[in-house]
């Protein structure tokens, strides 16, 4: 079975490969993702170790001169294959924006270093020939210089995102209540090219759109400066910060290899690591999102709660422990687990981010459990994501209970996380 | 795991059996010969089959001819057909899969002055569906395959990419004529090797592996970490031949090579 399915994932990036990086998938997703490229990397670096080394290149090429790696690197030629595309964004008339690509304005979660390490140590040979560690290191000091300069908007330590689409969890209820103050009567009159590809009841609705381009016109309108004083959509999620913690302590081990000092990033890592704690719920026993805008707690169990346990040191780990494996994510009878609590009322099993299991964060649950000794449960999960992508032709969600896929097939981190899952078995964090 | 061959001129050795040892100690599972024309690979039978009997694994071979099935010149085409049917012939009494060819080879090059062919694209495709309708034809009945070869633009003018050797096989229609993917030739014609042998999987009878600048695997900068990994994926599980210059002595480069190339298969 295992030589079959790696065989498919293979034919899967390979069929998504476009020149210099992977697309998530050919028809929805026709762009270059930030996060998914470092997700697809995972997987790629056991095909070939250079094609994932190109890949993160095609990515930190799009950087901005702020340092920001943006959320999307737009190929012209499918401009109104996505929406917001090139167009909308019109980055080059932003100051500071690459010169060369489109991009948006926005950015996605920080693994971006994670995955570089990842790809480095997969073939050290390949890498040093390639220059790659030297060539992304410096890039990727400015892209966490940004986050910890411009995004720590309350002084906490944490990065803050200011749209839902940069926590890459877009509709996730985290953001309901921030995004409820929200216009949703945007100036640009928005396509849904999207609805092309999937089932409108998988994906945000229309309003939610609304919602989701009038903000992105502000901050595109401010020249994505983040300095907009009455902005109001600013939070600190969880898993977007986790990411950075981990991605510092991958760092390290760049700087290390490159012969720098690594402990300026171990302690930014501490640093991350101990703000986590703020945002703990002792109610739901995982980690809420902060509203910097009400100064409040978002109260709500989701996947992005409980994968703060990928730090070793992360503060509670027993308390997330306990609810990673109870009833909210793994413990009522789910295959994988869902991006939000089980147990909650508005749970939607087939909706985007608003309950479907997701195969990335299933691939992060397993280095979780298995970071704190959870090794039974690691092995039940990562079974459960190989044989769902296998069954499903790599569907983009699934179901948590039933495990029927929903959203597009052939999706470019599912085949890279099964295939990444299965080579890589022996796992633990930064390998 | 495929089995990964040497063309025999590489190898140092009066006999084949001397060469296959050779061959085995610098990490190889077996020859690719090379077939002359003018009848002289019939007529090395007996040799052949004596190698044979004591056990030298040679699982293709690979044409060593001036002309081919899509020569101008309608005798040589003749020709090349009746020596490549004799070829198959001998492969098949010695247990092998199949004898490669390219259309032609040096006879012309769009790329190169006069630039226009003295044939219409029309004749040259016509002759070539002639040709390996009869080679398929000949192929099947001895249990073997024709393995046709896309070279580069400046070596063939004919076929140069994998799917215009698979829109050919098809419209010929025969199981008995599949395709050599020659790693070389694809780094200069394919925009992405993995995509082009994917896209042409269940067509490809025989791989070849030699290097961006035609030396052994390794000696260049194709990608054979994606190259192992897509021949996996496609379920290729038959020989790849090294078909190369060398970037050295053989006894010195070859073993690396050889090496190499089986981290990825």
């Amino acid at each position: 079975m295992s030589a079959s399915i790696i065989a498919r994932a293979v034919a899967v990036l390979e069929g998504n490969w476009n020149r210099t990086h992977t697309l998530p998938a050919t028809g929805l997703y026709p762009h270059q993702w930030s996060w998914d490229s470092a997700f697809i990397a995972m997987g790629l670096r056991h095909i070939s170790a250079r094609r994932a080394g190109q890949e993160l290149d095609a990515l930190l090429a799009g950087q901005w001169d702020d340092g920001r790696i943006p959320q999307i690197i737009f190929d012209p030629h499918r401009d109104a294959d996505y929406s917001p595309g090139a167009t909308f964004w019109r980055s080059s008339t932003i100051p500071g924006s690459p010169g060369e690509v489109e991009t948006a304005g926005l950015i996605q979660p920080p693994n971006q270093a994670w995955a570089v390490w990842a790809v480095h140590a997969s073939d050290p040979e390949e890498s040093v020939r390639r220059n790659f560690l030297a060539r992304a290191y410096p890039r990727l000091l400015a892209w966490h210089e940004y986050l910890r300069t411009r995004r720590d908007r309350r002084g906490s330590g944490l990065a803050c995102i200011v749209h839902p689409w940069e926590s890459g969890t877009d509709n996730s209820p985290l953001w309901d209540e921030a995004l409820s103050r929200v216009s949703d009567q945007p100036k640009h009159r928005f396509e849904r090219p999207d609805l092309l590809h999937t089932n409108s009841s998988e994906r945000p609705s229309d309003r939610e759109y609304g919602r989701y381009f009038w903000l992105a016109e502000r901050y595109r309108d401010h020249d994505c400066d983040d300095v907009d004083s009455g902005y109001p959509f600013l939070i600190e999620d969880p898993l977007f910060n986790t990411l950075y913690a981990v991605s510092e302590l991958a760092l390290a081990r760049i700087a290390q290899a490159l012969g720098k000092d690594p402990q300026p990033h171990e302690r930014r890592s501490r640093e991350i690591t101990d703000a986590l704690g703020q945002l703990f719920s002792s109610r739901l026993g995982c980690l809420g999102a902060w509203d910097v805008v009400q100064d409040t707690l978002v109260d709500k169990a989701t996947i992005n709660g409980v994968l703060p346990l990928l730090l070793p040191t992360i503060s509670h780990a027993s308390e997330l422990v306990a609810t990673l494996e109870g009833p909210r994510f793994l413990g009522g009878g789910t295959l994988l687990p869902p991006s939000y609590d089980a147990t909650a009322a508005d749970l939607e099993p087939e909706l985007y981010w608003r309950g479907p299991a997701w195969f990335n964060m299933a691939w992060l649950s397993i280095i979780a459990l298995d970071t704190h000794g959870r090794a039974a449960e690691a092995a039940r999960v990562s079974a459960n994501l190989v044989r769902l992508a296998e069954e499903n032709d790599f569907p983009e969600y699934v179901n948590p209970w039933t495990g029927s896929p929903h959203g597009t097939r052939r999706f470019s981190w599912t085949a890279a996380l099964t295939l990444d899952t299965l080579k890589h078995k022996d796992r633990k964090l930064l390998g | 795991m495929n089995l990964v061959t040497v063309q025999e001129q590489h190898l140092p050795g009066a006999r084949l059996e001397d060469k296959f040892d050779v061959a085995l100690s610098w990490g190889f599972d077996g020859i690719e010969l090379r077939s002359a024309g003018e009848y002289q690979f019939a007529a090395r039978l007996p040799e052949l089959k004596l190698a044979r009997s004591r056990g030298v694994v040679m699982p293709t071979a690979c044409v060593e001819m001036s002309h081919f099935i899509g020569a101008f010149d309608a005798e040589l085409r003749r020709d090349a057909v009746a020596q490549l049917q004799s070829q198959l012939s001998v492969m098949a009494e010695i247990g092998g899969f199949g004898v490669m060819t390219p259309a032609s080879y040096g006879m012309f090059s769009r790329r190169l002055p006069p630039f226009v062919p003295p044939r219409s694209d029309q004749e040259s495709h016509q002759v070539l569906v002639d040709a390996l309708g009869t080679l398929g034809e000949h192929a099947v009945r001895e249990g073997v395959e024709l393995y046709l070869e896309p070279l580069n633009r400046y070596e063939d003018y004919l076929v140069n990419r994998l799917d215009e050797a698979a829109d050919l096989i098809r419209e010929v229609g025969s199981d008995g004529v599949r395709i050599v993917a020659d790693t070389y030739h694809m780094n200069i014609e394919e925009a992405d090797l993995a995509a082009a042998l994917q896209h042409a999987a269940p067509y490809i009878g025989h791989v070849q592996a030699s290097d961006s600048n035609r030396l052994e695997p390794g000696a260049g900068h194709i990608d054979w970490a994606l190259f192992g990994a897509t021949l996996q994926s496609i379920g290729y599980t038959r020989s790849v031949a090294f078909e190369s210059r060398l970037s050295g002595l053989a006894e010195a480069v070859l073993p690396v090579s050889v090496a190499l190339l089986r981290r990825y298969l």
